[in-house]
């Protein structure tokens, strides 16, 4: 990312310090590189998620979460020539964002991160999270043809296909004490081979990530529609950058008052059957 | 004014330098002489016409290798960085004060108002649910009345809140537009421009969506009444509009009740991170013109005492000594101050909109029992949802709710244990959320105990929830209602008893904000006379200094 020069303020202080030997400017000191000041930025994005990030074969990636890194790259005046994508995976998410020994993607240093990434208190300590730009919800895509699977309650006993790494069977289980045989794939693109096979009966994930893969096949799966549990999808900033964190939630306000945020998940997810919220969720803070 | 072209050169004139009147150069005679420059101008005919300037500077430098012409400029010199002192310190300390008048007076207590918004809104909801679980049993908990009661009152807080809101924002409105003027910070006022109007909107459609709210909750009450319904079984009709309304509640109204709320607070940061950097800079320029002050002085002493063979000056040496305490004094006051500001920002104001959110979203979380109670089909999602906002609250890793309130016991009895110094504090397991870090972070000194009542009351509440489910799932409804309208009783239930120590240590938190800014005040408040009198103060002795000096010459 490359800065604007509205630092000269700062500057000048630290000049004037220096020169007059005087220690007490600790609050010009302390200002540290904010994304507000920044010119361009490199967003991180998930590659393999179809409607929410997906490399798009000329190198180029699509998908709401694009759209959304986008619109707020627009909002802080970032024009979207300036803007890059890398595509980062789940497990990268924390380590592209370090403080200290940022993970590099492509050689690039990742100034944000919009790549289905939940908000969770445990991550909330690593990472300042802007959003939620969309709050998912944990919902099962079974095939169209299953009549029999009305609800979650109708999964027991049946097997149930997740990512690997992801804890949303654990959520059936566990949470709401359904007995239903878990698997585990790699990607949830296996796991959605396997149901189309009649391998494993459902997929269990983020509705939104659900609905993405639904608009592949159209008419071959349904989402059952019952969905439980929030998945927010947040914002992943720099640890301590309150100022970017704020103003991104005020661009998000705003994508969703202009109605833009209900174009792009129209763009993405019209005729999933996917309910999608047209109003601003609620905020998470930046504290 | 006369051209004086035919003045003598080589002679010290009054009026030929632009010097003060009294100076009288020419009256030092003795010291005339001793100017032995080399001839200034070749005495040729340009004398006459262009050379008339020429002979200005040429007079003026020689009068300026005069020792009265010395004194008088090394005084100046001194006059005027004692004036640039006060002039930069003048306004640094205004920046000060009205950095410390906004947060402590202004946005600051005003933000506050905002929390009450949401707060008021999620009663809204829950008293309804209660309302409606009841049924025609309007004897349960502290009955029917008292929570139609409570619903009125919740909705001409939220009425009241909303105005206050919309009205706090047409203040920052104007206040923005002054403050970015003043601070040249484009881009943080562009944001806050921008911000108004998000605002706004959000403020507008909380506004719109609270009448449409209204309506389902009249009408779900009707429906629910007209069918008779008994408790714990609400008519199918009335859960129809519930559910609508609880939907809107929690999709629309809520949603930007709270983010309104985080706004207030991302502007209180913004005026209190400017405020701070224009003291932090200020600072500086105080600090340089001390250290000029200070330069001159010691330039004027070290001259007189060269030139007149004087041991010490002391008029000059106290001017000296003044001009130190007067820059430490100023800037230990705006250092000082600025640590006020900042401590009753962050642990008192910051902590209490963070315990006042949290007290906000348990409200809605404790709602999410009722709302388990009259929508069996979505029971599992209220129960998670529930579970969610437990976390947002208080989180420790748990999976579902059993786990849970094994979690939060531990960190219950820790805390207790810890605030009666029965526990080190490493032991603690660590809990985040509103009421774990954050809480202990911005715990203030003395503070163990009413937090951990908070928490304590909080698992009590947990208690009270595991009862009430289990009840649930042993077919028990009617218990399950009965634990239910116990926990949300207006006087005695569990939910009133953490609200009260909740209320407790908050309160703790806002007069700590109120110590905190009127502290600042008075590091400041000295300031507005001491600062003048000790710089006329030190304008005296630098005079008094010079005079006699200067004296020896007329």
């Amino acid at each position: 990312m490359m800065f604007r020069h509205r630092r000269t303020v700062a500057a000048a202080a630290l000049a004037a310090a220096a020169v007059s030997g005087m220690s007490a400017c600790s609050a010009v000191l302390g200002e540290e590189e904010s994304l507000v000041d920044a010119t361009s930025l490199t967003v991180g994005v998930k590659a393999d998620q179809p409607g929410l990030g997906l490399e798009d074969g000329e190198g180029g990636f699509e998908g709401f979460d694009v759209d959304v890194a986008l619109y707020i790259a627009g909002e802080l005046g970032i024009p979207e020539g300036s803007v890059e994508f890398v595509g980062v995976t789940s497990d990268q998410r924390e380590d592209v964002l370090d403080v200290e020994d940022p993970l590099l993607v492509s050689g690039r240093r990742v100034d944000m991160v919009v790549a289905t990434y939940s908000i969770t208190p445990v991550r909330k300590t690593e990472v300042t999270f802007a959003g939620p730009y969309y709050v998912a919800k944990q919902d099962v895509l079974v095939r169209s043809d299953a009549a029999e699977i009305g609800g979650v309650r109708d999964l027991e006993g049946l097997d149930v296909c997740q990512g690997e790494g992801s804890n949303s069977t654990t959520r059936i289980t566990e949470g709401l004490g359904i007995d239903v045989v878990p698997t585990e794939e790699p990607t949830y693109t296996d796991c959605i081979d396997l149901l189309r096979e009649g391998d494993v009966d459902a997929v269990s994930t983020d509705n939104l990530i659900l609905a993405g893969f639904q608009t592949q096949s159209p008419g071959e799966f349904r989402l059952v529609g019952n969905p439980f549990t929030d998945e927010k999808y947040g914002v992943g900033l720099r640890y301590g950058d309150v100022a970017a964190c704020e103003a991104v939630n005020r661009a998000i306000s705003k994508m969703y008052q202009d109605g833009v945020a209900d174009d792009m998940l129209s763009r993405w997810f019209d005729g999933t059957g996917l309910e999608t919220l047209d109003s601003v969720p609620q905020f998470e803070g930046c504290a | 004014m006369p051209p004086d072209s035919d003045q003598e050169l080589g002679r010290d004139r009054p009026g030929s330098p632009p010097a003060p009147s009294g100076a009288s150069p020419a009256r030092g005679a003795r010291d005339a002489g001793a100017v032995v420059g080399p001839p200034a101008l070749p005495g040729g005919a340009d004398t006459r016409t262009g050379g008339y300037a020429r002979d200005r500077v040429a007079g003026a430098r020689r009068w300026l290798r005069t020792t009265p012409a010395r004194v008088w400029l090394l005084t100046v010199v001194c006059l005027v960085s004692v004036a640039g002192l006060f002039g930069s310190a003048t306004l640094t300390l205004n920046q000060a004060r009205e950095g410390l008048d906004v947060v402590g007076h202004g946005a600051g207590p005003q933000a506050m108002t905002t929390t009450d918004l949401y707060l008021a809104l999620a009663d809204m909801d829950a008293q309804l649910a209660d309302i409606l679980l009841m049924g025609t049993d309007h004897g349960l908990g502290s009955g029917r009345d008292e929570a139609v009661e409570r619903y009125e009152e919740s909705r001409s807080r939220a009425n009241e809140a909303l105005l206050q809101a919309a009205s706090l924002i047409e203040d920052n409105a104007e206040e923005g537009g002054a403050g970015e003027a003043a601070t040249g910070e484009d881009g943080a006022g562009e944001g806050r421009a921008e911000e108004r109007s998000v605002q706004e909107l959000d403020l507008q459609a909380v506004l719109d969506g609270m009448g449409e709210y209204e309506q389902l909750a009249t009408d779900a009450r009707l429906r629910n009444d007209e069918a008779q319904a008994p408790p714990g079984e609400v008519d199918a009709t009335a859960l129809v509009s519930y559910r609508q309304a609880t939907r809107l509640m929690h999709t629309e109204l809520l949603p930007k009740a709270f983010n309104v709320s985080l706004d207030s607070s991302a502007i209180i940061r913004a005026h209190h991170e400017e405020g701070q950097s224009a003291v932090a800079l200020g600072l500086v320029w105080v600090g340089s013109a001390g250290v000029v002050t200070l330069v001159s002085l010691v330039g004027l002493q070290l001259y007189l005492r060269v030139r007149f063979r004087r041991r010490v000056n002391v008029p000059v040496l106290a001017a000296t000594a003044g001009t130190l305490l007067l820059t430490a004094g100023v800037v230990l006051a705006l250092v000082t101050s600025g640590e006020h500001q900042r401590d009753a920002k962050e642990e008192g104001l910051d902590a209490a909109m963070a315990l006042s959110r949290a007290g906000a979203i348990s409200t809605d979380m404790q709602a999410d029992q009722s709302r388990y109670l009259v929508d069996p089909t979505h029971a599992d999602n209220y129960q998670q949802v529930y579970l969610e906002r437990a976390q947002q609250v208080l989180f420790r890793p748990a999976d579902n709710l059993e786990d849970y309130y094994a979690a939060i016991d531990e960190v219950a009895a820790a805390s207790s244990e810890q605030s009666e110094g029965g526990r080190a504090d490493g032991d603690a397991p660590v809990a985040l959320g509103y009421l774990g870090e954050n809480a202990g972070d911005s715990l203030l000194p003395g503070q163990e105990g009413a937090l951990a009542d908070v928490l304590v009351s909080y698992n009590a509440l947990q208690d009270r929830d595991r009862e009430l489910r289990a009840a649930v799932e042993a077919g028990d409804l009617d218990s399950a209602v009965a634990v239910r309208m116990e926990i949300a009783h207006a006087e005695d239930g569990a939910f009133r008893a953490y609200e009260q120590a909740l209320d407790e240590l908050t309160g703790q938190h806002k007069e700590a904000f109120t110590a905190g800014i009127a502290r600042g005040d008075s590091a400041l408040a000295p300031w507005s006379w001491l600062l003048p009198v000790g710089a006329l103060a030190l304008l005296a002795l630098v005079v008094l200094g010079v005079r006699p000096r200067l004296a020896e010459y007329r």
